[in-house]
């Protein structure tokens, strides 16, 4: 069995309106799909229903061969979900290792070798600088690092990304892009949402367009990019130039 | 190792002893058998047993960021349960404090079943209102709790009923207290869990994607935290032999447990030992030399110092001192 994740007629509807609307995909280990889309298109909100922070109105999520329909976040995070926050939501009153512990907890139990393995990952995304900082002295482009650190440090078997590129530098963003690159190899599958559209084109494997909650083109990086229907939804109906 | 703010550098690293921390404690033996006029013992016992008790409200209020207003409530129920089972059906107190602290760590899970979702001020508000519930149902219960004329314990000296002649013996069973409240905060401080009262208390989301479940979480901390208050509130009936409704279970009461650890230092260990060591002999002692003088004089003074901690110190005494510490060494 491949397939990490199966994902069946997903919706979620907030009164009358379908943030996420009969999307069905499937994700195979090893992968590393972009998943982009126009603002509002119901990326977030795919993401907290695949993550457990959002019950589905209906739909099935299977994630590694278990019914997870419904779960909460931490028992997602339990079996190998891993996320990170669009706006980062550090803990405020710890130290940048101490965040990042928090999630290796899961599994290493002792605070020590919590320590050991957080300080490894914080390595991993360069932050072995700050180890000890407070998280408030931090800029916005290494919260950021911090967000993908308390992900990996969960070892999850899959992780979700949502745009850990914004207010990053273009030096930051390549040294990003090469990074996220390498982890399917290490075993982490990953699904990644960013604005930053030639990070994504680059380096995803395959790459899914929601437009308006629906899944409208699900394919290889090139193809998508010349999809009629992907390049309606970014630029619109026609574009004349002049 | 660099230090971050709101930690004190008087405690060098999470879960280990500071120079400072192992001094106070030597002071403290030595407050317990030295000779001390009466009237300074009652209120070094006072200063004992509020420094536990805040230091129990501190695992909830500080450390999980659940303040409460209402852990009267869980001081009466311990200070009732004990007294009752004393005089009422002579069964020792060694035995009744235990009882205070499972009935109110009992209570404290039911709180934290109907509160725990709410966040900061409707989860104050239910407390308060919670806290009330119990003192009403004190007050009219009086079959079980003597109403409002309350329950008064024997005051003849016996071991076996934790009444005592001499004041070293109730010193030394507050310093206990203390420490008990102590050793337990560190523990807690040092360990995965302390960390997952951090993550509760500073950001749910993240706390839950990081595979902690924050309302379980939340739910242990105000049990352990009304627990301990229980037994802090059966020894404050031991000590004073007597209780009442409104003595026990009073909103000021309530304040009281939320202020001592407001000044010394929210969500560190020593912060509310240093805030009762402070707080509680200025207030008697001003009580003492100003309340028979001009009425309501020591409240305004006592009021006066508070507002000037609040303003000057808001990381509390703790948070003070290590500020003091990290601008004359550097990293220590």
């Amino acid at each position: 069995m491949t397939e990490l994740v199966q994902v069946e007629n997903l919706g979620r509807a907030f009164d009358a309106l379908w943030a996420v609307n009969g999307v069905s995909f499937s994700v195979e280990r090893g992968e590393l799909l972009g998943l982009i889309g126009p603002n509002g298109a119901g990326k977030s909100t795919l993401y907290n229903l695949l993550a457990g922070a959002l019950a589905p109105t209906r739909g099935e999520i299977v994630f590694d061969g278990q019914r997870v329909t419904g779960w909460k976040p931490y028992h997602m995070a339990r079996v190998g979900m891993a996320r990170t926050f669009q706006i980062p939501k550090p803990y405020r009153r710890l130290s940048v290792v101490e965040n990042v512990m928090l999630a290796s907890f899961q599994r290493h139990r002792s605070v020590r070798s919590a320590r050991v393995f957080a300080e490894e990952i914080l390595a991993d995304v360069g932050l072995s600088d700050h180890v000890t900082a407070p998280v408030t002295t931090l800029t916005v482009g290494l919260l950021k690092r911090l967000e993908v650190a308390r992900a990996l440090a969960l070892e999850p078997k899959l992780v979700l990304f949502d745009e850990i590129m914004a207010g990053l530098t273009p030096t930051e963003v390549a040294a990003m892009t090469g990074f996220v690159s390498t982890l399917p190899a290490r075993g982490i599958t990953v699904i990644w949402v960013e604005h930053v559209l030639h990070a994504i084109m680059k380096t995803a494997t395959r790459v899914m367009v929601l437009d308006r909650g629906q899944l409208i083109a699900n394919d290889a990086p090139k193809a998508v990019a010349r999809d009629a229907a992907v390049i309606k939804a970014y630029f619109g109906e026609e574009i004349s130039l002049a | 190792m660099a230090q971050s703010p709101g930690r004190i550098s008087l405690a060098p690293a999470r879960g280990t002893l500071s120079v400072f921390e192992i001094a106070l404690l030597v002071l403290c033996l030595v407050l317990v058998v030295a000779p001390i006029p009466q009237n300074l013992q009652d209120i070094i016992v006072l200063t004992f047993l509020w420094a536990g008790l805040a230091t129990a409200w501190n695992i909830a209020g500080g450390y999980t960021g659940l303040i409460s207003f209402g852990h009267a409530a869980f001081f009466g129920i311990g200070a009732y349960t004990s007294t009752i089972l004393l005089v009422r059906m002579n069964v020792t107190p060694w035995v009744g404090i235990w009882c205070g602290g499972l009935l109110a760590a009992f209570c404290g899970a039911i709180l934290a079943v109907i509160c725990v979702r709410l966040r900061g001020p409707f989860f104050i508000l239910s407390t308060l209102a919670a806290a009330e519930v119990i003192r009403i149902a004190a007050l009219n219960w009086s079959s079980l709790t003597g109403g409002p004329e309350g329950l008064a314990i024997s005051p003849a000296a016996d071991p076996v009923n934790m009444v005592f002649a001499s004041k070293h013996a109730y010193l030394a069973l507050m310093l206990g207290y203390l420490l008990l409240s102590y050793a337990l905060t560190k523990l807690i401080d040092g360990s995965r869990y302390g960390y997952y009262l951090f993550a509760a208390r500073d950001d749910e989301d993240a706390a839950s994607a990081a595979g902690v479940n924050p309302l379980a979480v939340r739910t242990v901390a105000l049990m352990l935290s009304a627990a301990l208050t229980g037994i802090g509130g059966s020894l404050f009936a031991q000590y004073f032999l007597y209780l009442d409704p409104t003595f026990v279970i009073s909103p000021e009461v309530s304040f009281q447990f939320a202020l001592l650890p407001a000044v010394g230092g929210l969500g560190t260990a020593i912060g509310p030992v240093l805030g009762s060591f402070l707080i509680t002999p200025m207030s008697e002692l001003l009580r003492s030399y100003l309340g028979s003088k001009v009425a309501g004089l020591h409240l305004a003074i006592y009021s006066a110092l508070l507002i000037v901690v609040v303003l000057y110190f808001p990381s509390g005494i703790a948070g003070a001192l290590s500020g003091l510490s990290r601008r004359k060494g550097g990293k220590s």
